[in-house]
């Protein structure tokens, strides 16, 4: 395989143009590595929503209208037949025939920092050890598609990238439409100007570093080499939301939230792997139901428009729209109106990628206890994640201290997500 | 003399005594000698010592985190040339920023973080202790033993940062303190080591009486002693775990001399007898405004006794009152203090050593033992007779970190150059190992920021007031006429929900205009350490509130804010114009809260999160660096030319001199003269540029982004 492979940046042009050449002369197996792929599948790109603080299951996509604990919500029929949601997402049940849901994670953490960290790496904890997120391990395997950073994250924090290496990292954007000043020149720096100081900067370094085998001192230069291209893409544009239409950005919503779920169109689009969208408030220790269909205004027509526009556009079937939190939460509701944290079941919402649509995998009990059917346990979800992109979710990458460890912490995929 | 004759003469000075060297014959260096074979087939040759000039950067990188200023190197210019070198390094050991700059170390090293209960005041705890020379073993011991209310007894914060976790607390204990990754024995024998499932529980069994309580009420979190174990034998789901028994604690690791005390540890009583005599000469008992002052000493003189015998007004007799409810609670731990004792003995090599190896490895850029935290049988130390030399004089001086820095960087093995730049990979990584050249090393992220700030004029204000007046557009919601209460105008940063980009920190209410602008990933957040070791009565010092608010609580306030806009349809955007006048100052990257949030300037140039074990500093080059640097907003002002810096004179008016211009700013950036080359190209810069300060802030931007700036030389 070609050389640029190897540190898994490719953009979009020469994957074409290798690919163009030696279509012919490759077999299946060697075509699908040329894409970075263990086995064919449909998804190139995932959207992850994280929303921080423990997500309750049972008033959003596991209602228990009726039960005692069930809450104040009704359970409302969507487009997908006999899959009911909470009625705090009546748009996005226009769209449940695109969508799937798993209601019977059965997890293991009831602490936000270890459940973020096992949700988002799958794997729990340990000393010694910086495990990287599924981000990161997406950016790790596929090749870079286009201009833009591989792994993407909206609006705050994302896990890093451990022993997968810095290139892996994501690349953090401050809130949505709002500039982005580390991608242009600094105010009063005409391009010009730019440019040319660009210009005596390589001859300076190329001064310095003389004939040195340092590696670290070429890397610079490399560093500043991607970083200007990335500075000159016309791919940026997906980051200024001048041109987009004021009816577009209220179908979303214009909020941190429905703006990010735009700009996380707008970057797949562009070609970007792994898009995370950060969203905190779901620990609802208090005023529970309030919270929550506040939640549901917001996420609604965010999340209904973005699977619409996908499927429109024929891109959902290569985007993995999923949307994941570190628990769920209680059946009882507490003296202050609240849920606390409930790991032992809960639920997760998936959409395009090659899933099947209007699936609902496993259940819980009548109260939203526990699994009742088909527990799904947390590195499945991961599993899957891979799964859709042809990731071998078992393929074990070496640490730097030569430690080999898998992708994801021993999960099979959830084989009937996928049609 | 005017400042551009000064400049003229230490570059003088620069090129003529730059072959200088202020290490005379030193223990260390012999060790070193010894070790590599000279006369051996095809050995390679030590690297001379560095030069004065990049001695200086070397040096006040390393001890105070920061480039040395034009008027320090003319300074240093002027002391005779015999011993300045050893003159200079006993000065920076003394300078405030040593403190500053070595509680990074620590901090990176115990895994602090001021967002962790407690954490702010560990840290600023950890910098006092730095200040006051109190010996490592002593502020070991009383991380390990201390129990107490989070940020009111500083030190349990370091048991407090893990929860108390019995299991994390052995890991930490050994990987920490003694540089033994005992961890992986935590669910099997040690694959590479000694260490078995079973010393890793004995271990764990000194932490198995302390719990972390939290009030669900107050949110108050502290650390105490309970009657009863949590570690039990055999662990859970081995063999035998249906019939588990309380475990004994037993210190895992073998003493290492056996025989009587070695010298090095008869030196450390001696040095501590003479101390005590000049101690007791001196005493004359606390103060009242000392018993006052700081709780958690009253309580731990009150956990010895020691506070009945001082002489108690009325106030003081109340203060009593009040630590003996908290006597109880906040008595160290018995077992944990065995353990402190155990660990930091001072025939326990493990522990001199690995705080030795840990210094050596940011001094000098390799660990003898790599990574920095894992001796074990098969990871042999290079040059182990340096090591235990170092490890000996460390317990020999009581552990004082500054006479370990001191003896470390007057030695030649400090102070030489680096392999030379052609070799291949395989001779410099042997020059290395064998301490016959130093290592090329990147400046860590603090000493880069500072280091910018430092050469750009940017701790004090550089432009005269009025010379950057601003316009600065807000769209705020405002109340439309008629409707709504005039008082209510928000920023729309919040209704906006802006600050959720930055989970640890909001951004500013509008204060700096730069924050506004999105370039809060440089932003410097000060903790105030005099302030978090205040005892303040019932009120905690919440820096954590201070100014920064978890994403619950920005979501919060948003959908508050959300709510009301909803409640009234009576408001509407407007941009709002304000002048703003933008002089830009920064404060030091050393006592900013840490670790810094995702993303920022910081953590983007490798400070490690402190939360996992083992995630030691990443010197890896990365794009986001690159975007950082080229476009970010500190290394912009510092390339701008203010009219209060020096240069601004040698650039316009009547003095203007291109030459000297460009002459002291290679030696603000760069520590050095330039090239005659360099001089050529640098005016090319300046004559091309439409004025000379836009051309003088091009060529700074350029040497501040070229690696030159950021590897040490």
């Amino acid at each position: 395989m070609p050389n640029t492979l190897v540190d898994g940046r490719l953009n979009r042009r020469s994957l074409l143009a290798g690919g163009g050449a030696t279509f012919l002369g490759m077999s299946v197996r060697g075509l699908l590595a040329g894409q970075g792929k263990d086995h064919a599948a449909q998804a190139e790109h995932v959207i992850l929503f994280w929303n921080g603080g423990g997500m309750s299951h049972i008033d959003t996509w596991d209602p228990k209208p009726g039960r005692p604990t069930g809450g104040e919500f009704d359970a409302i029929s969507t487009n997908a037949d006999g899959v009911r949601i909470s009625e705090i997402f009546p748009q996005l049940a226009t769209q449940m025939k695109h969508c799937a849901l798993v209601r019977s994670i059965a997890g293991t953490q009831g602490d936000h920092g270890r459940a973020t960290h096992q949700l988002q790496t799958s794997y729990l904890p340990f000393p010694n050890l910086v495990y990287p997120g599924i981000g990161s391990v997406v950016a790790h395997e596929l090749p870079n598609l286009g201009d833009l950073p591989a792994y993407i994250s909206i609006s705050g924090q994302a896990p890093r990238a451990g022993y997968l290496g810095q290139k892996c990292e994501a690349y953090f954007v401050p809130g949505p439409g709002d500039k982005d000043p580390y991608l242009a020149f600094p105010e009063g720096i005409a391009e010009f100007r730019g440019n040319k100081r660009l210009e005596v900067l390589a001859k300076f370094n190329k001064r310095f570093n003389g004939n040195s085998t340092d590696e670290r001192l070429k890397a610079t230069q490399t560093s500043i080499d991607e970083a200007v291209d990335l500075m000159r893409s016309p791919a940026l544009e997906a980051f200024e939301f001048k041109n987009v239409k004021p009816e577009t950005l209220a179908r979303y919503g214009n909020n941190p939230f429905g703006r990010g779920a735009l700009l996380a169109k707008r970057l797949v689009e562009k070609g970007v792997r792994f898009v995370q969208i950060n969203r905190g408030g779901y620990d609802t220790h208090q005023q529970n139901f309030p919270a929550m269909r506040d939640h549901g205004e917001i996420m609604d027509p965010a999340l209904a428009s973005l699977v619409s526009d996908l499927a429109e556009s024929g891109l959902l079937k290569k985007t993995l729209v999923i949307m994941l939190s570190e628990f769920g939460r209680t059946p009882k509701i507490n003296k202050d109106s609240g849920r606390d944290h409930w790991a032992s079941v809960f639920s997760c919402f998936l959409a395009g990628g090659g899933i099947r649509g209007g699936t609902v995998i496993g259940s819980s009990d009548e109260d939203g206890a526990m699994p009742a059917d088909r527990p799904v346990q947390v590195p499945e979800i991961h599993a899957s994640i891979c799964h859709a992109l042809g990731i071998n979710p078992n393929k074990e990458v070496m640490t730097p201290l030569s430690r080999p460890m898998k992708l994801v912490d021993n999960g099979a995929p959830v084989m009937e997500l996928f049609a | 003399m005017t400042r551009a004759l000064c400049t003229a003469g230490v570059l003088c000075f620069l090129g003529a005594f730059a072959a200088t060297t202020g290490a005379g014959e030193h223990d260390l260096d012999r060790l070193i000698a010894e070790a590599h074979q000279p006369g051996a087939d095809g050995a390679l040759q030590p690297m001379p010592v560095v030069g004065d000039a990049v001695f200086l950067r070397r040096v006040y990188v390393d001890l105070i985190g920061r480039i040395p200023t034009a008027d320090e190197v003319r300074e240093f210019g002027t002391w005779p040339a015999g011993d300045r070198r050893a003159k200079l390094i006993d000065q920076l050991l003394q300078d405030e920023r040593f403190a500053d700059r070595w509680t990074i170390f620590y901090s990176d090293m115990l895994r602090l973080r001021s967002q962790a209960a407690g954490g702010a005041a560990l840290i600023a705890y950890v910098h006092e202790a730095l200040k006051n020379g109190l010996p490592y073993d002593e502020m070991c011991r009383r991380l390990i033993y201390s129990n107490g209310k989070a940020g009111k007894v500083p030190e349990a914060g370091f048991i407090l940062g893990d929860d108390a976790d019995p299991l994390a607390m052995a890991s930490i204990t050994s990987q920490v303190f003694l540089g033994v990754r005992i961890g992986c024995a935590q669910c099997h024998d040690h694959p590479f080591d000694v260490w078995t499932r079973r010393d890793f529980y004995d271990l764990a069994a000194f932490f198995g009486k302390t719990r972390r309580f939290e009030s669900q009420l107050t949110r108050v979190i502290y650390a105490t002693e309970t009657s009863q174990t949590s570690i039990l034998w055999p662990p859970e789901g081995a063999p035998g775990s249906d019939a588990r028994k309380p475990l004994e604690p037993r210190f895992p690791f073998p003493g290492t001399t056996g025989d009587a005390d070695p010298e090095f540890v008869k030196r450390r009583e001696a040095l501590r007898a003479e101390r005590q005599t000049a101690l007791a000469a001196a005493d004359t008992g606390p103060t009242l405004d000392d018993l006052l002052d700081s709780s958690s000493e009253k309580v731990a003189k009150a956990t010895t006794g020691e506070l009945i015998k001082e002489q108690a007004t009325a106030e003081a007799k109340s203060e009593i009152r009040k630590i003996d409810v908290q006597k109880g609670l906040y008595q160290p731990s018995e077992l944990r203090e065995q353990l402190a004792v155990a660990v930091t003995d001072p025939r326990n090599l493990y522990f001199s050593r690995a705080l030795v190896n840990r210094v050596w490895k940011t001094l000098v850029g390799r660990g003898f033992v790599e990574p920095v935290d894992d001796f074990r049988q098969d990871n042999a130390a290079a040059l182990p007779a340096a090591l235990d030399y170092l490890a000996g004089e460390f317990v020999a001086c009581d552990y004082d970190l500054r006479s370990l820095v001191r003896l470390i960087v007057n030695s030649e093995a400090y102070q030489r150059g680096h392999a030379p730049a052609d070799s291949s990979e395989a001779v410099r990584v042997e020059m290395e190992t064998n301490l016959l050249a130093t290592p090329v090393r990147r400046m860590q992220s603090e000493a880069l920021y500072d280091s910018i700030v430092t050469a750009g004029h940017l701790f004090e204000p550089k432009h005269s007031p009025g010379r950057n007046v601003k316009t600065i557009r807000t769209t705020m919601l405002v109340p439309v006429k008629g409707g709504g209460e005039g008082t209510a105008i928000r920023p729309n940063d919040l209704a906006k929900g802006k600050g959720a980009a930055m989970p640890a920190m909001a951004l500013g209410a509008g204060g700096d205009p730069a924050e506004g602008a999105g370039y809060a990933l440089e932003a410097a957040i000060e903790l105030d350490f005099t302030a978090l070791l205040k005892d303040q009565g019932d009120d905690e010092v919440e820096i954590d509130e201070m100014r920064a608010m978890s994403q619950e609580e920005l979501e919060a306030q948003r959908m508050m804010q959300m709510r009301m806009a909803r409640s009234s349809l009576n408001y509407e955007e407007q941009v709002l114009e304000r002048q703003v006048d933008d002089n830009p100052v920064f404060s030091t990257a050393m006592r900013m809260q840490s670790p810094a949030p995702e993303g920022h300037f910081l953590r983007v140039f490798g400070q490690p999160n402190r939360s996992d074990l083992g995630d030691l500093r990443d010197d890896a080059a990365s794009m986001r660096q690159a975007l950082m640097m080229l476009n970010g907003r500190v290394t912009h002002e510092a390339s701008r030319v203010g009219d209060l810096e020096p240069v601004h004179a040698l650039l316009v008016g009547r003095s203007a001199n291109l030459d000297e211009a460009i002459q002291l700013v290679y030696l603000e950036i760069l520590t050095r003269a330039p090239s005659k080359e360099e001089l050529t190209d640098a005016k090319e810069i300046l004559n091309s540029s439409p004025n000379p300060t836009d051309g003088m802030a091009d060529l700074r931007w350029i040497l501040l982004n070229c690696n030159e700036f950021r590897f040490l030389p």
